[in-house]
């Protein structure tokens, strides 16, 4: 589904060169449930911006679905985005000034796609995330963990392969962070393939995999003595 | 097809909306009124006169002494004399005003000599056998005045004159049915009737205020030359001499008699600069009216560029995300263009309003005629594509903004 390799990402200010991402390599499959982790910094956000055709490449090659997208032209782009790609972000990212139903709305019209059609797929969306009754409400006027799952229904109202979250549960407490998981695993269950980058832990340890990043490249688990930390802090609070 | 969600957001941000809509609304409404207003003094300005106006000029000579007229009579006489027989001359007559000289005599006519209420209003020019032909405009039917019907007309003195030759439009205002040869007419309030003896082709009277409109065209000529306290030459110079003519023909006149002023300054004028000096107000009101509008539809597109460069950079986040969930720069350039247009259309529909309405006032307030619906629809088309244009340069701006900024932190 998603196999980069040798991929590298470079940053190019006046004065620096950062390397964001370098020789950096993975193969996400089909239906796969992938947590990325790694501190702040390492490329995990650079990692899902370039997976998502946000952002072009350095170097190295990137597959999407069989596809070389460096190749691919701006359109070509924003069409695989609107159609195989649901994104899923930190902040949420709903347009203030449109309605929960004209938020989920936004790709779907972006399709081209008849006005019943959209309309059902919609409502569909939202019963899913159990905001079907919030449809005319203003993200301004929703919680957190409400505008997450409108997000979520924004990016499964188009019925993408392939979800991108980057810390989708970052700004939500734990009961609400609880509550996304659950949906995303709902999601995952129903053949999307998901990478979800993550801070915390205990939601990393329920996906299929987990893939490391440090300072722009995969690290074995294994070997990095920061994961055993993390994953005994976890085994800790489970208790 | 993105109609309504774009028309959603817009109560987002209700008071730029607001503020640019009206302000097409009022430039809309100025500039329509404007042009018409161009158009209008354009239209009285490349009027015909009826008059071969090249080679054509007018001296007005005031008189020194103006106690007996019988001598500002023979002065006349003998002034024409003296111009005639200049070599770059080739007719001279006098009068006491001509067409677009802006002030002189107008007259009430009237068919029956015991009327109260005036038929029409006519300009009234003292003319000899030689002014038509000094002016260089034809008799369409009927004669000339012989040099033995021109008399001498005292200016306190009733008009009396038997013989009159009057303008087509005159003629056809007062006998629509038939022609006005033959006819009588009553000039001013005097009860002496006027047997029409010629009618003259296109003739314009003095007057060119606009509440003369309605006798723009309508002009009376007496056989008489008028010993007021100044007179008119209207002099025709041989074709191409009249620089040479307008040099000679003061220092004759003031070869015949000394006893006179003929003003440095416009003493002396072409007819070129009567009818500049006639329209000058209509020029510069054109011109005005031109500024207004230019100047108008500048700080409209300057308010359009400004509001939606800072809606672009308002909006950045949001632009990334759309384009991240699929928008093309293609979609995110509509729209814009989209809304700018839904904008411009609520404006320009309170502006077609507004600008009739105050068409409506000023043809109240200043017999302006009504304004074309033509102005309103071109209004109407040239403010929406104002719009268009000022909108895209920031459009084009949003959409380059890449999706990456919907990941880029709050
Ligand atoms: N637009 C950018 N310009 C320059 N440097 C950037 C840009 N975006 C990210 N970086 C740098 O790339 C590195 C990786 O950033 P990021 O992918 O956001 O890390 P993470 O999401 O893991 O915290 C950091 O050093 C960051 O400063
Ligand atoms: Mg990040």
């Amino acid at each position: 589904m998603l196999k980069m390799t040798h991929l590298s990402k470079v940053y190019r200010t006046e004065v620096v060169e950062t390397y964001a991402l370098r020789d950096f390599n993975i193969n996400v499959k089909e239906g796969e449930f992938v947590a990325v982790t790694g501190p702040s910094g390492s490329g995990k956000t650079t990692f899902l911006t370039i997976a998502g055709l946000l952002e072009t490449f350095t170097g190295g090659e990137y597959h999407l679905d069989g596809v070389e997208v460096s190749k691919l032209d701006d359109n070509a782009r924003s069409k695989i985005r609107n159609e195989k790609i649901g994104f899923i972000f930190q902040a949420f990212n709903l347009i203030p000034d449109l309605n929960v139903f004209d938020n989920v709305e936004v790709p779907l019209r972006y399709r081209g796609m008849k006005s019943a059609e959209r309309k059902q797929r919609i409502m569909e969306a939202l019963e899913r995330v159990g905001l079907a009754s919030r449809a005319k409400h203003y993200p301004a006027e929703l919680s957190g963990g409400q505008q997450q799952r409108v997000a979520i229904a924004r990016a499964l109202a188009g019925s993408p392969r392939l979800l991108l979250a980057d810390e989708p549960t970052g700004n939500l407490d734990t009961q609400m962070a609880r509550g996304v998981m659950e949906l995303l695993e709902e999601i995952h269950r129903e053949g999307a393939t998901i990478v979800m980058v993550t801070h915390d832990p205990e939601l990393a340890a329920r996906a299929q995999r987990n893939v490391h990043i440090i300072d722009g490249q995969v690290v074995d688990l294994s070997e990095d003595p920061r994961f055993h930390a993390a994953h005994a802090a976890a085994d800790q609070a489970h208790g | 097809m993105q109609i309504k969600p774009i028309l959603a957001a817009m109560r987002h941000h209700k008071a730029g909306t607001v503020l640019i809509a009206l302000q097409i609304a009022l430039t809309l409404a100025i500039v329509c009124n404007a042009l018409f207003i161009i158009q209008q003094r354009t239209a009285r300005v490349s009027r015909p006169s009826g008059v071969e106006e090249t080679d054509l000029f007018v001296i007005r000579s005031d008189w020194a002494d103006k106690s007996d007229p019988r001598r500002i009579d023979a002065q006349m006489q003998a002034d024409l004399i003296a111009l005639r027989q200049l070599g770059s001359v080739q007719e001279a007559s006098s009068t006491n005003s001509f067409p677009l000289r802006g002030t002189g005599w107008d007259n009430f006519i009237k068919l029956q000599p015991d009327q109260v209420k005036m038929t029409t209003d006519a300009a009234i020019f003292f003319a000899d056998e030689r002014t038509l032909a000094a002016l260089g405009t034809r008799l369409v039917a009927g004669r000339n005045f012989t040099a033995g019907e021109i008399g001498a007309q005292q200016p306190r003195d009733a008009l009396h004159s038997a013989q009159v030759i009057i303008s087509k439009a005159l003629a056809e205002r007062l006998f629509p049915q038939g022609s006005a040869l033959g006819k009588t007419i009553y000039v001013s309030m005097g009860r002496t009737p006027s047997t029409v003896i010629g009618i003259t082709d296109t003739l314009q009277a003095h007057m060119t205020g606009s509440w003369a409109n309605p006798y723009a065209y309508n002009a009376v000529l007496i056989p008489a030359r008028l010993l007021n306290d100044y007179t008119y030459y209207l002099v025709r110079a041989r074709p191409g001499q009249l620089a040479a003519a307008m040099r000679d023909a003061p220092k004759a006149l003031y070869a015949q008699s000394r006893m006179r002023i003929i003003n440095a300054k416009d003493g002396v004028m072409s007819f070129a600069q009567v009818r500049r000096r006639a329209y000058e107000r209509d020029v510069g009101m054109a011109i005005l009216m031109g500024i207004i509008s230019v100047v108008l539809l500048a700080i409209t597109a300057a308010g359009i560029v400004g509001l939606t460069s800072f809606w672009v950079g308002q909006r950045r986040k949001q632009i990334g995300v759309r384009r991240a969930l699929g928008a093309t720069r293609g979609d995110i350039l509509g729209h814009f263009l989209t809304e700018n247009l839904l904008i411009g259309i609520g404006g320009v529909l309170i502006g077609a309003v507004l600008a009739v309405g105050i068409n409506l006032w000023m043809v109240a307030q200043f017999e302006m005629a009504r304004l074309s619906l033509a102005y309103v629809v071109a209004g109407v088309v040239a403010l929406l594509l104002l719009g268009q244009g000022a909108v895209l340069a920031p459009a084009l701006r949003a959409s380059r903004v890449s999706p990456v900024e919907a990941t880029r932190s709050v």
